[in-house]
């Protein structure tokens, strides 16, 4: 049993936010990491559910894909906006992350609250410039995804909730992307994971993103690799490369999943894959038909 | 503490529990003396603690009781009907996947709700299905042949 004093559950954003507003407060959607994590449990008393503040949608708005905080897991897997995008880069991580049981109930934005290094679908989100909709009594702002991650655990959120995440189109809608992740087991958290994107123009890479995941204290961007890549064209031989740079701009430690070696060497392997979906040069595993 | 009251079905009958803020499903349903439900990680690991809340299967460890509320909830003990198992259960008998038991509800409540989306499954989806549920007597082969037999018992 959780030691809190107070489960609230209101239906207006203006509810929620003003319970934010006060020490001790913290959202709860599917509870998987809150529940379970004593980390998110210092100094909370009370939990605010927000999932029948009406968010649990994925919808367009102008050029953006805008994803609510009440969407879960499983519903983004299975979203065929998700699917269709960047090769369905996060319809992939989504589907990868956890159990099903966890991915019926555990939220995209949640994943991203966590702010947690290993999560799943950050690179992914990352490699498509999504931004963060965070509101709280002082009104909504919009933080670039990539400003923010501050640290394990820690974020740019404060006091408030993130009411959307959102996607733009009219670059991520002719990338390619692909997503790769190490692990264990099914259900099992990233040893290392990446995700990548491209943007070909009459066979050079304009743009190329390409982020890791449990290697570094945040998500980490391969800025060098990226670098490398841009007026390249995307062979095996330059992906190669590239995936090497990025390896060499990871930061791992050792824990009880992998050693900081074992993730150093395999970060050029996650790298490599997710590049080599984001060109064209391999298969995209349709994970999400089990999502 | 102030306790919370919340209005659910479960297993079909209307209920209405008194619980703590901080209580997990788990935990509620073990209090209402539902104990087919298995404690085993309680940190959203193994899927033992399986149920299924509003159609979905869910782990009742890391779900509040009180996010229950207004919810249909199906636990192992609503399988059986009128005394007769579940197809699901008599496969599961019927292959000897039970093994020893501990994780058997939570495989059994997370076969339920992947039957009634997926009726009729390959082994791949089955063992894809079933890849978050953690078997520490490490045999999964007798579960996903129980599961495929369920399938094939409840279309005929």
């Amino acid at each position: 049993m959780l030691n809190i004093t107070a489960y609230h559950c209101p239906t207006t954003i203006s509810e929620a936010v003003a319970l934010l507003a006060e020490e001790g407060c913290a959202v709860i959607a599917g509870g998987t990491d809150l529940l379970v994590n004593p980390r998110y449990m210092v100094g909370v008393r009370e939990v605010v559910d927000i999932r029948k503040l009406g968010l649990d949608y994925i919808r367009h708005e102008e050029n953006w894909l805008c994803i609510g905080a009440g969407a879960t897991m499983r519903t983004v897997a299975r979203h065929p906006e998700a699917q269709g995008l960047a090769h369905g880069v996060l319809a992939q991580g989504a589907a990868l992350c956890a159990s099903p049981n966890i991915r019926n109930t555990a939220t995209l934005a949640g994943n991203v609250a966590s702010a947690l290094p290993s999560a799943d679908t950050p690179p992914a989100l990352l490699v498509l410039d999504a931004q963060v909709v965070l509101t709280g009594i002082q009104g909504e702002r919009i933080v670039p995804l990539e400003q923010f991650f501050t640290g394990p655990g820690k974020s740019a959120r404060e006091h408030e909730l993130i009411r959307e995440l959102r996607i733009p189109l009219d670059t991520t809608r002719k990338m390619g992307g692909g997503f790769y992740k190490i692990y264990r087991t099914a259900e099992d958290i990233s040893i290392v994971n990446a995700a990548a994107s491209l943007l070909v123009r009459e066979g050079i890479i304009t743009m190329a993103h390409l982020v890791l995941g449990a290697v570094a204290p945040i998500p980490l961007r391969a800025r060098k690799a990226e670098e490398a890549l841009l007026g390249q064209s995307p062979t095996e031989e330059n992906l190669r490369q590239a995936a090497e740079i990025a390896r060499d701009e990871t930061r791992p430690i050792s824990d009880q999943r992998a050693s900081a070696d074992y993730r150093r060497r395999t970060s050029a392997v996650a790298a490599l894959r997710a590049l080599r979906q984001a060109a064209g040069l391999a298969k995209i595993e349709e994970v999400w038909q089990h999502g | 503490m102030p306790e919370i009251e919340i209005a659910l079905r479960v297993n079909g009958r209307a209920a209405q529990w008194r619980v703590q803020p901080g209580e997990t499903l788990l935990e509620a349903l073990h209090a209402h003396h539902l104990k087919g439900t298995k404690l085993i990680c309680g940190t959203g690991d193994c899927c033992g603690c399986g149920v299924i809340l509003d159609g979905r299967s869910i782990n009742s460890c890391c779900t509040l009781a009180a996010q229950a509320d207004g919810a249909e909830l199906l636990t192992i003990e609503g399988l059986s009907q009128d005394g007769s198992l579940h197809p699901i259960q008599e496969a599961f008998a019927e292959e000897g996947a039970a093994q020893c038991g501990y994780c058997t509800p939570g495989f059994i409540m997370r076969a339920y709700a992947f039957l009634q989306e997926h009726p009729h499954p390959t082994e791949a989806d089955v063992r894809a299905a079933l890849g978050g549920n953690i078997c520490r007597c490490t045999g999964y082969v007798k579960p996903v042949a129980a599961v495929l037999r369920a399938a094939e018992m409840m279309s005929s």
